[in-house]
């Protein structure tokens, strides 16, 4: 069981990196949202893996709940952000690429 | 005392350790390389998280609590708020090869100098060090017994410790107030100076229906979660700083779904400030009537005249009126910061 989990575990952080790389290279704003939710939401999951591999999942339930509850706000804050200060196109920048 | 490490040794979980300690120095490398300066926030919001999982591996569970609640969740939101007045393009200083030869050896001699010292930390979970050999032994065996509160951190933190909480607690009012002095602009000046406010293209704000029948859904529940998160810090992760975190961040959840306007009709701009203050006065003021019961300062277990229960659990009465304070103080710092960072201290709208 814990073997599983340990796996699952590894497998999910890969997947928040394939995902961070769309949060970074964008190119519009609508990726990086989607993006920082979709880590947002792993990292949930995550927790709870590492309070079953630790053996205490009813205080990673606590974390877990306030991570999410304040991974609200972040998106909540990223989309205001994006809808005062940039259209929905994609980003233009002199060297072609948004980000080095 | 064993048995409860014991747990934790035996596990598969190394793979787990490599893994984000990796994942943290990549993602400590992509956020300081990174020119889109709203990228680098997610990047450093994913990297403490990953600080968040690596404090919970080493059983440091309240530390992973601040760390999701602080470092993951709210900082994420100032820096947000603080690129929308600063704009989210970093512009590359020309020049200056000599500087950055020099940047480069110092943090060179600081770096080998650091590893140089590296040897000589104790072992990960080692018992014989000072830190494991000289008072934590005492807490571990002592605190029910003293206190009733069964979570050794919290009765650390709040009783043992309480001059430590106390000047933490005062810090983050300070912090508050040097935010406050830094960034707020005085009123007569605003309406003779600039009119900049009125330049910054904008929509009209709180135009999202989902938005902000979702956050009138979601605030009562983050509030009643931070509230049990204060209250039950005796027994669980949590407590006074994370309970605050939350409560603070369900009035910048309202701040940013609906306007800063709404907000600021319900908590006037004095108010807050009245209660940033009020928070470490509650903390001071219980230390003092310890001081009128006979005791020393912040020695809650002579509280027991006027709490209930004997002294062992007036001193777990006390921890709590203390955590109450220290919320008090999180929840209406955070948002102050959080306002006076996103209308630039204009106190007028923002993000």
């Amino acid at each position: 069981m814990n073997t599983f989990i340990t796996a699952a575990g590894v497998a999910l952080i890969g997947l928040m990196l394939l995902v961070l790389i769309r949060a970074i290279k964008g190119p519009t704003v609508i990726d990086r949202l989607v993006a920082i939710n979709v880590i947002g939401t792993k990292s949930i999951v995550l927790l709870l893996f590492a309070g079953i591999l630790f053996g205490q999942l009813e205080m990673f339930v606590d974390i877990a709940l306030g991570y999410g509850l304040l991974n609200y706000i972040v998106s909540i804050a990223a989309s205001r952000y994006y809808q005062h200060r940039k259209s929905l196109e994609p980003e233009h920048s002199p060297g072609g690429s948004p980000v080095s | 005392m064993e048995k409860g490490f014991q747990i934790v040794s035996t596990l598969p979980i190394w793979q787990f350790d490599v893994l984000l300690l990796i994942l943290v120095v990549l993602f400590a490398v992509v956020a300081l390389s990174i020119r889109n300066l709203m990228g680098a926030a997610v990047v450093f919001g994913a990297y403490s998280f990953m600080m968040c999982l690596i404090w919970a591996g080493m059983g440091a569970v309240d530390v992973a609590f601040t760390e999701a609640a602080v470092g993951a969740g709210v900082s994420t939101v100032f820096v947000v708020s603080t690129l929308y007045n600063t704009g989210a393009t970093m512009h590359r200083r020309a020049g200056g090869v000599a500087f950055k030869l020099f940047v480069g050896v110092v943090v060179t001699v600081a770096g080998v100098f650091l590893l140089s010292a590296l040897p000589d930390l104790p072992d990960w979970g080692d018992p014989d060090s000072p830190v494991n050999a000289a008072v934590a032994p005492y807490y571990i065996t002592h605190t029910i017994a003293d206190t009733h509160v069964p979570n050794v951190v919290t009765s650390v933190l709040a009783d043992y410790r309480g001059f430590d909480t106390l000047l933490e607690t005062t810090v983050v009012f300070i912090a508050c107030i040097a935010i406050y002095s830094i960034l707020r602009v005085d009123k007569a000046k605003l309406e003779t100076g600039e009119p900049a406010a009125a330049a910054v293209p904008r929509y009209d704000p709180g135009d999202s229906l989902i938005v902000r029948q979702a956050s009138r859904f979601m605030v009562p529940f983050m509030q009643l979660f931070a509230l049990y998160v204060i209250a039950h810090g005796h027994y669980s992760p949590g407590g006074g700083f994370q309970g605050g975190v939350i409560l603070g961040a369900s009035l910048i959840l309202l701040a940013i779904s609906f306007d800063l306007k709404f907000l600021l009709r319900q908590w006037s701009e004095k108010t807050l400030m009245l209660l940033v203050a009020a928070g470490v006065f509650l903390y001071a003021a219980v230390g003092l009537a310890c001081v009128f019961m006979g005791g020393n300062y912040l020695d809650y277990g002579f509280l027991n005249s006027i709490l209930p229960g004997e002294r062992d659990m007036a001193r777990s009465h006390g921890i709590l009126l203390v955590e109450i304070g220290v919320g008090i103080t999180v929840m209406f710092s955070m948002l102050a910061i959080h306002i006076n960072l996103a209308s630039n201290g204009r106190f007028d709208r923002g993000l």
